[in-house]
């Protein structure tokens, strides 16, 4: 499965477009991160527990991606976009949705 | 979560079909067009592979034992990660490194919450304490003043029988740097209570079913001594600390969490306040016995208080004060054979109220 920002793929041109797939992933901070980052919050420097919750749902929401992308036969995912989000009540969980491009290269 | 372009033979000696894959932590994916021409997925698991890689023809094998299916991938990189994949989860949980995490994360979690009971329940305290005792004398009773002042006392108040009390105090001769003034107010409840800085309030329903000099030593010594032990100034600054550093904490969270966890720190006043209450009979039954005062004056005005409150009263630890059997049980054991000699002139000054 080949992911990317891009539009196309140097040398590989599309043969074949799947659809416009998207996915989500949504992940609280648990209680106890909270903490960890609230005395980070007074203590300053780099929350590496809010950093870790930001990238694990970013794999989450990638590796949704690639299954959508492989069920409808796609080997490529092109121009894939990455947004974050904080939802819930004062903006406790995290939300990271990816939409690409499911092509056939 | 890997991906790869690969070769897949759904079965042995079957036309080899163009696949991606995607290598999960558990398990894979396969997604191909199957002969009929529809998209296709296989899941195998990660355990029930064999990879390795064919270095004669640079490919990685990976054969599914579970079935006749087997994945052809260019280069070394695929029987590598599958490889490392299953020596991770061959390892015993605590040996993982998901479970070494976990481990560190619970270590450093005891570790952190340790140190803010630690926190909460010894150094807060001694701090709020410490700074307390700093406050001066001249600083408690602006404060007190200023709370009298607030609460509009001063158009209720008896001033005779203010000026009786403030007699009967100065005749017990108690020694302090503060400057003692009692207050006598004209309602219906039954209770009294001292400010900071030397105000104390009697209400005069209190002072009625009050019927001996005795009682009357022991509520003005009990009171005396919460002003006297800095009583109010430590359980403002106790409250004042507590709730800087549970906001600290906990502000940032939803109203479930801190509702629950305000009444945990209310709860625990409580606990200080009984125990203020406790040094505030015992100093003030200490008070009497130097005076060779009859003790029983504690255990009258407790039975006045326990008539006063309603019946079905609260358990004890949702309570200010101590129960009031409590408090006549350990008056009784700390006061026994006391020395006792009737004090004229306090009578005199307290018959001048009857």
């Amino acid at each position: 499965m080949l992911i990317t920002t891009t539009s196309s793929v140097d040398g590989r041109p599309v043969q074949e477009y799947l659809g416009v797939i998207n996915a989500q992933s949504i992940i609280g901070a648990n209680i106890f991160k909270d903490i960890f980052a609230g005395l980070r919050d007074v203590f300053g420097g780099r929350s590496k527990t809010y950093e870790r919750v930001l990238e694990e749902a970013k794999e989450d929401a990638l590796r949704e991606l690639s299954q959508k992308a492989q069920a409808i036969g796609a080997n490529g995912i092109l121009g894939v976009d990455l947004d974050f989000e904080t939802i819930g009540s004062g903006g406790s969980m995290l939300m990271v949705i990816a939409t690409g491009t499911a092509v056939r290269l | 979560m890997k991906s790869y372009f690969a070769t897949y033979y759904p079965s042995l000696g079957a036309a080899p079909v163009e696949s991606t894959v995607l290598v999960f932590d558990k398990n894979l994916s396969i997604g191909y067009r199957n002969a009929n021409g529809n998209n296709a997925t296989e899941n195998w698991l990660i355990k029930d592979v064999q990879a390795s890689f064919d270095f004669s023809r640079q490919v990685s094998r990976i054969l599914y034992v579970k079935g006749a299916g087997e994945l052809q991938v260019e280069g070394n990189d695929a029987a590598k990660f599958i490889n490392e994949l299953q020596a991770e989860q061959a390892k015993a949980w605590h040996k993982k490194s998901s479970g070494k995490e976990w481990i560190r994360n619970g270590a450093l979690l005891l570790g952190i919450l340790g140190l803010l009971v630690l926190l909460y329940l010894l150094i807060v305290p001694w701090l709020s304490e410490k700074l307390a005792s700093k406050v001066s004398v001249k600083t408690e009773q602006q404060l007190g003043d200023a709370a009298y002042d607030a609460m509009g006392l001063a158009a209720l108040e008896d001033k005779d029988a203010s000026l009786v009390l403030n007699d009967f105090f100065s005749a017990m001769d108690v020694p302090s740097a503060y400057d003692i003034r009692i207050t006598v107010v004209k309602d219906n409840v039954v209770n009294a209570f001292a400010l900071p800085g030397g105000r104390i309030v009697v209400y005069s329903e209190l002072l009625k079913q009050i019927d001996s000099y005795p009682e009357l030593a022991a509520l003005l010594s009990h009171e005396f001594t919460h002003v006297n032990n800095k009583h109010s100034t430590k359980s403002i600054f106790r409250r004042l600390g507590s709730k800087v550093f549970i906001g600290l904490l906990f502000g940032r969270f939803g109203t479930v969490t801190s509702v629950l966890i305000n009444h945990a720190d209310d709860l625990k006043s409580l606990k200080y306040s009984r125990k203020l209450e406790k040094e505030a009979d015992m100093d003030g039954l200490e008070i009497l016995l130097q005076r060779k005062i009859d003790p029983q004056g504690f255990t009258a005005l407790f039975q006045h208080l326990k008539a006063a409150a309603p019946s079905n009263s609260m358990p004890e630890f949702l309570g200010s004060h101590p129960d009031v059997d409590k408090r006549i049980g350990y008056i009784k054991e700390s006061s026994k054979g006391a020395a006792v000699q009737e004090n004229e002139q306090l009578k005199a000054i307290f018959d001048k109220l009857k």
